[in-house]
């Protein structure tokens, strides 16, 4: 009995070494997925996807058949670069070269066409993406050029924080858009603004309805403002950005206008009771208007700063 | 002695042939993208692209190849949005392949048809003229490839809500030596 326990282990070893295994071969491989469609993007079910190594690299030749939905995957394939190229119900695709990198999960679709259109000489199909150039000999690997492992495998990690900034920047952008319109509106029905009455007359000194709409637009800015600076603060920040361009005034700004959006409503809070008491703003209270002449300037700037250059193409002559 | 000489003659040009092949090295580049919106015209920029070429037998192969990250509109924020649009950290590099006549190489205008590789897509372009300007050793190339969003599935930029237009010309300007 005490002799089985070597063999136990040899056993135990063996199994991990099978399940282990193929998770490594994995680890280094990818699989390439796409769909067969023809030039109205329907859908080519059944249609024959061959896919080879190209010359120099580990022969590797693969044939597949594409799904009901025109769908087609080629797991465990080793990087380097390929043919592609697909044909089914009369019709077939260029012969078509692809790099397999790193990434996981590749996607290349497949476009296939009658065999006549193919053959048309390529300058009656203009632009892209048309027939595949003649298979050169002895083609350069990215290798060759002396780019890094590093420079040249995906990274989609970082691609999903791109993914996520994007989203996170783009509802900033509308928000801080749509902010603009209430800011306005606040900035003009401010108690000193100029309106005119109902009969016509400029109302120098503020009214209860004129404090109250111009309070209640004050607040909207203020809630816009603050959902739309969440997301421009949460957003994912990208490594080894060296920030440069419009995009460090924007940000540069927000120290202006971000703090001008805190003490514009709370001199505009304290100066709002002073009129409701009956008084004359005073104090800090009284410093209101500026802040928020101040924060509007900023806040503008900041939309500028981000578009710069502006280019008015309808400005221009033809 | 005479039959052996023959021979050599004969042999001779089928040898240097044989050995005539010639490789490209691209010494300084200058790739730019120009991107139309109603509020902006933006060209972006990168000078990072290496590429080489080899002719054998009375055809050349070449490769260019650079970091879609390389490429500068002039503000991060911008190109940011531009690399994730062209899903540029899954797919870093762009990369262009081409194959001509080694004649073509000494034309004053080289009709190529390229194929190219960004965000995880691959399209040809068929007779794009390049002009070639000839130095020496070096050769000077530039042209300009009539490349869209739409051809690699690139979901157009935006800005303030209106996306830039689906043409993404790139200007190429390249100097090559033989080597």
């Amino acid at each position: 009995m005490p002799l089985q326990a070597p063999k136990i282990l040899f056993a135990l070893r063996l199994l991990m070494l099978c399940i282990l295994l193929p998770l490594v071969a994995a680890a280094q491989t990818a699989t390439l997925s796409g769909t067969a469609t023809d030039a109205k993007g329907k859908p080519i079910a059944n249609a024959s996807v061959s896919i080879t190594a190209a010359a120099g690299t580990e022969s590797v030749s693969v044939n597949v058949h594409t799904d009901a939905e025109g769908n087609y995957s080629i797991p465990n394939l080793a990087q380097g670069d390929y043919s592609i190229s697909a044909s089914g119900e009369g019709l077939a695709s260029k012969a078509i070269k692809v790099t397999i990198t790193s990434v996981a999960h590749q996607t290349l679709d497949l476009l296939l066409t009658a065999e006549l259109e193919q053959q048309k000489p390529a300058q009656e199909l203009p632009n892209a993406p048309t027939a595949a150039p003649p298979p050169a000999p002895a083609s350069p690997s990215l290798e060759d050029l002396g780019f890094s492992s590093q420079q040249t495998q995906g990274n989609a990690q970082l691609q999903a924080t791109l993914e996520k900034r994007t989203r996170m920047l783009k509802i900033h952008q509308k928000l801080g858009l749509i902010t603009t319109i209430p800011m306005v509106a606040a900035v003009i029905t401010g108690p000193m603004a100029k309106a005119k009455g109902k009969n016509g007359e400029v109302i120098k000194e503020p009214t209860t309805a004129n404090l109250d709409v111009h309070a209640a637009l004050g607040g909207v800015t203020a809630a816009l403002y603050f959902t739309s600076a969440y997301f421009a603060i949460a957003a994912p920040r990208v490594p080894d950005t060296h920030k440069h361009g419009g995009i460090r005034w924007h940000e540069a700004l927000a120290f202006v206008h971000g703090p001008g959006m805190i003490l514009t409503p709370i001199s505009g809070a304290m100066a709002y009771n002073q009129e409701n008491n009956g008084q004359k703003p005073t104090g800090f209270a009284a410093q209101h208007g500026t802040i928020a002449y101040v924060t509007a300037a900023a806040y503008g700037a900041a939309i500028v700063a981000v578009s710069w250059p502006i280019h008015w193409k309808f400005w221009e002559k033809k | 002695m005479k039959s052996r000489l023959l021979l050599a003659f004969v042999l001779l040009p089928v040898a240097v042939e044989a050995q005539a092949d010639t490789q490209w090295l691209l010494d300084q580049s200058t790739l730019s993208y120009h991107m139309s919106h109603p509020m902006h015209q933006v060209d972006g920029v990168s000078h990072a692209a290496k590429g080489k070429g080899t002719c054998h037998a009375g055809q050349c192969s070449f490769l260019i190849a650079a970091p879609v990250k390389s490429f500068d509109s002039g503000d991060t924020n911008r190109d940011l949005h531009m690399l994730d649009a062209t899903r540029g950290a899954q797919f870093p590099m762009v990369v262009v392949r081409t194959s001509f006549s080694e004649a073509a190489t000494t034309a004053p205008t080289i009709d190529a048809d390229l194929e190219i590789q960004l965000a995880g897509q691959t399209a040809h372009y068929s007779h794009v003229v390049f002009q070639r300007v000839s130095d020496g050793n070096s050769v000077r190339i530039t042209g300009t490839i009539p490349a869209t969003c739409s051809d690699f599935k690139i979901d157009r930029p935006s800005f303030l809500t209106v996306p830039i237009k689906n043409e993404i010309p790139v200007k190429v300007e390249m100097t090559w030596h033989k080597m």
